[in-house]
């Protein structure tokens, strides 16, 4: 319970929405136990509470709630044009749980989803069969931690170790499991394999205090990032978005150097550059209901493609790669 | 603001006593009270006069001034395992008829026990159940909650709507005591108070971004510079963002709206300068 401002929020997770399909599922056994209070309420299907009209995502992220459903087909998507792609034409995703436990304020998921409320699809196993039946016809880059934080997850839900084991005995397959979170721990105990690729989004500390709330600081990210490095993992570094706040320059070129102060470069898998872009109705979604930050207020313009970005997007791309390319050689630097 | 569905006058008594509503008579389709930040109708038995009776509080409301709404009366008990008398905080709403299934945001922690609840046309009997002609599918059951939260979701928010009901039976009532039913709720109203004070406050709107002052001074603008309905939007969304970017109040633009323009043209050139230093920040 926490209380403030003349009112008590539940807890996080305080109810369980689990969809009958689901409630014999293993996963869903194991993460009602770690739950042992929480109110467990039968659903029909998960988007009768996902997609309710009218949801307020803010509120939501108050008292966020955990929903248990089954995916149907499909499992996998084809890796979108805004995302990085690393150099590999076989680019998918996979969503085995939608939406995060952090609250960043320049997230997509809020413009995204209707609700702020975590969906997990007990039904791994489905997940890990399609990517076998791709396999069948070739080689696969699957990112499998977009729309959620897999690894802030893994102590509600192991699935970051699981994708990581199943990765581990497959051939042509590179995942890429994504995260802003601290919680390396978790994991520590897998053998490294080199089918995986853990990668840290990192932020300058006037980012991330100002923008990313409930996300581990900068310095804890680097060092479980650094850790991960040590231990034999493929280790790559998100440098997205780059925000242009005031003295961007001078905050990023600084970031960089504390970055690499922390992290030797020659530990360093390969990282990649995003300045701040989103899809435009996306982005229209999201700057109406936030009169909380002033992400959504910079001026930006659409490309032809309806992506949001701001002007200095070019600018911002060249100024980043110079940083970078003091520390990395070219071909490990994603623009 | 709270709004209140109540479907019969003695479950609405206890909390018009306790609130010391009062009596709206220009309304002829419902019994209406009113007073101290609270509306209470009395919408009459079943989900459709429950819908209409909710409709009808919020149709001409601005939803966006901080409003709740709760349905509050009394339900029976598919089971014992909860006393007479004991006041339920809503999950999960099943329509009976349709299978159509709805759930309120539960956001704040409250004193009730929770549950779920089955709105049926008619009054839910236990021989009815033992002989097979009705099947329970919630914990509880009443005859007005799923048209009261599917009318007050097209209004609003899920975190917006509750439903308290206090378990008055357990399925073997044909006939109501009202005042057994009028003490029932009473007893419950010192919790049920305490959580509409929690809602009220929880659901009040974030503050407006434009204080009154600066809300004269876009309209003034929009008048004097003559600004067409779009260019009049843009002023305000341009206003927003500079107030989030900068962070402080509006500059003042009083010396480029000195007097209204007399053409058009004039106008136009005005609003550009007016953007520039809008954008500027």
């Amino acid at each position: 319970m926490r209380e403030s401002k003349g009112y008590s929020l539940m807890n996080k997770f305080s109810h369980i929405y689990v969809e009958q399909k689901a409630l014999s599922h293993p996963v869903t056994g194991y993460i009602l136990e770690r739950f042992p209070r929480a109110v467990k309420v039968e659903i029909q299907h998960y988007k009768d509470v996902f997609n309710r009209p009218h949801q307020d995502y803010r509120r939501q992220k108050d008292s966020p709630k955990l929903i248990l459903a089954v995916k149907q087909e499909p499992f996998l998507y084809q890796g979108p044009e805004v995302c990085e792609d690393f150099g590999n034409d076989d680019f998918y995703y996979a969503s085995c749980v939608l939406n995060c436990l952090y609250d960043c304020d320049y997230c997509y998921l809020q413009g995204l989803y209707n609700s702020a409320n975590i969906v997990v699809f007990v039904n791994i196993g489905d997940f890990f069969e399609a990517v076998g039946k791709c396999l069948e016809y070739g080689s696969l880059y699957l990112c499998i931690s977009y729309d959620t934080d897999l690894l802030a997850l893994e102590g509600i839900v192991p699935y970051a170790s699981k994708w990581i084991e199943f990765a581990g005995r497959k051939q042509n397959l590179t995942i890429e499991l994504r995260t802003k979170s601290a919680n390396y721990g978790a994991i520590r105990g897998l053998k490294p394999v080199e089918q995986v690729v853990l990668a840290w989004s990192v932020s300058p500390q006037e980012v991330a205090r100002r923008y990313e709330r409930q996300v581990p600081p900068l310095e804890t990210r680097l060092l479980a990032a650094k850790a991960a490095a040590e231990d034999g993992w493929q280790v790559r570094l998100c440098f997205e978005p780059v925000l242009r706040i005031k003295n961007w320059q001078k905050i990023y070129a600084d970031f960089v150097d504390n970055v690499f102060a922390t992290i030797p470069a020659d530990g360093i898998f390969d990282a990649n550059i995003g300045i701040f872009r989103m899809n435009k109705e996306q982005f229209k979604r999201i700057s109406r209901s936030r009169l909380d930050t002033d992400i959504f207020a910079q001026s930006m313009m659409h490309s032809d493609k309806g992506v949001m970005s701001y002007a200095e997007d070019g600018q911002m791309k060249d100024f980043m790669y110079r940083q970078l390319a003091r520390y990395l050689p070219e071909e490990k630097i994603y623009v | 603001m709270i709004y209140v569905v109540a479907a019969l006058p003695w479950e609405a008594r206890p909390i018009v006593e306790r609130h010391k509503l009062k009596r709206d008579d220009g309304c002829k389709f419902f019994p209406l009270f009113k007073g101290n930040g609270m509306y209470l109708i009395v919408s009459g038995i079943g989900k459709m006069a429950s819908a209409i009776a909710t409709t009808y509080l919020l149709a001409g409301v601005n939803t966006d001034q901080g409003v709740a709404i709760v349905n509050i009366g009394v339900c029976g008990a598919a089971s014992q395992k909860h006393s007479i008398g004991t006041p339920v905080l809503i999950h999960r709403i099943v329509d009976y008829e349709t299978g159509r299934e709805y759930y309120p945001d539960i956001l704040l922690e409250h004193p009730f026990v929770e549950g779920s609840i089955a709105t049926h046309n008619r009054l839910v009997r236990q021989k009815d159940v033992d002989s097979g002609q009705i099947q329970l599918c919630a914990d509880f059951v009443d005859m007005e909650a799923s048209g009261f939260f599917q009318a007050a979701s097209k209004f609003l928010s899920p975190h917006q709507i509750y439903i308290i009901k206090i378990i008055g039976d357990y399925l073997e009532a044909d006939n109501f005591d009202k005042s057994e039913i009028v003490g029932l709720i009473t007893e419950a109203m010192d919790k049920i108070d305490g959580f509409l004070e929690q809602i009220e406050i929880y659901c009040k709107p974030n503050e407006p971004i434009f204080s009154d002052d600066e809300l004269g001074q876009l309209e003034d603008i929009k008048k004097r510079l003559r600004l067409t309905v779009t260019q009049g939007h843009q002023l305000v969304e341009l206003a927003r963002r500079y107030k989030l970017r900068a962070g402080k109040p509006l500059p003042d633009l009083s010396d480029i709206v000195v007097e209204e323009v007399k053409i058009k043209a004039e106008g136009r050139k005005a609003f550009e300068r007016i953007k520039r230093i809008l954008t500027d920040e």
